[in-house]
């Protein structure tokens, strides 16, 4: 069985498993928009580090739908 | 001898923000000497238009290819129900000048792409950002890149909005946040107020740096939850390896 950690992903706690990717994470919660902004510990991430960002117990991550309306 | 003093007439029209200390007369005369660009005359055009002209630019370049439509009434706010069919450009140059004849407007009707938006931004120092789509916006942050002009990113959706002001050299730019080429041209939802509330932030941004004041939105995008009056500001930070603007090194705001 895998081995999970604990996040807490736009102010709810959740389990994952360990060695998720943000990439895997924005895969698993189906934010399908390719221009979502993700912040990680509040810090802003550059979309092209999704795949090598991996998240670690007690990470807070939040997702952040972009505007593009007018 | 300076070539741009106040007419008495403007003394009194622009009297209550002249008073502001960090404003004064000063502010308004580097207001008078500025050229700004806005892209868009929807929800947040039709907002930051209104009030960069209310408090004396200089003279304000207004882009926009659509014509007035019924749905926009509902937020565009320098339209009525008579101008449905008209051009924006039109109607909005209209009521703009009647608000303020001292400023200069010029409106033009046309699509903005990647071919014709240097021209089209010409001199301008500032791009405000009232579009509707990516792939404008990204047509718009090459100028601004290019040019290192000051590119104010708004978006609305729904009850949410969000704004921030990419300086280039000095903040990320619209490509370190959306390196994706996304052309999908979708009509969200808008609740007025939304692009209201972001088309003010806007214009108050632009007039921040025709003044050359500090604490711009740079490196912060500001969102905006309607739903429950959440507000968070998201820090942000250059991607040195952004293909747009990787290479730029520190530059000033004009100002």
């Amino acid at each position: 069985m895998d081995k999970t950690i604990n996040v807490v992903i736009n102010g709810l706690k959740e389990t994952i498993s360990e060695n998720t990717t943000i990439s895997q994470l924005i895969v698993g919660y189906k934010e399908g928009d390719v221009d979502l902004i993700v912040e990680h510990n509040g810090r802003f991430v550059y979309p092209r580090k999704y795949e090598q960002v991996v998240l670690l117990d007690d990470d807070q991550i939040e997702f952040i739908n972009p505007n593009f309306g007018g | 001898m300076e070539t741009d003093q106040l007419s008495s007439q403007e003394a009194i029209r622009y009297k209550r923000q002249i008073v502001i200390p960090a404003f004064g007369e000063k502010g308004q005369k580097q207001l008078k000497r500025a050229s700004i660009f806005i892209a868009g005359l929807g929800g947040l055009g039709a907002v930051s238009a209104y009030y960069l002209v209310a408090a004396g630019v200089g003279r304000l370049k207004i882009v926009d290819k659509d014509h007035v439509e019924l749905e926009n009434l509902n937020r565009q706010i320098l339209y009525s129900t008579r101008d449905v069919g008209r051009s924006k450009t039109e109607s909005a140059f209209e009521k703009l000048y009647a608000l303020n004849p001292l400023c200069r407007i010029d409106a033009l009707k046309a699509e903005i792409r990647k071919d014709n938006a240097l021209e089209l931004i010409g001199d301008c120092h500032i791009i405000v950002d009232a579009t509707d789509n990516l792939e404008t916006r990204k047509c718009l942050n090459s100028v601004s890149v290019a040019r290192q002009i000051p590119f104010i990113y708004g978006g609305i959706d729904g009850f949410t909005g969000m704004v921030t002001t990419f300086v280039p050299g000095d903040t990320p730019c619209l490509e370190c946040l959306f390196p994706e080429t996304t052309a999908t041209t979708k009509k969200v939802g808008a609740m007025g107020p939304i692009p209201g509330m972001i088309g003010a932030i806007q214009s108050l941004e632009a007039i921040k740096i025709c003044l050359g004041m500090n604490d711009l939105l740079k490196n912060t995008l500001l969102c905006i939850d309607g739903m429950d009056m959440g507000v968070k500001k998201l820090n942000l930070r250059k991607d040195p390896d952004c293909h747009c603007c990787g290479n730029l090194t520190n530059v000033r705001t004009h100002g």
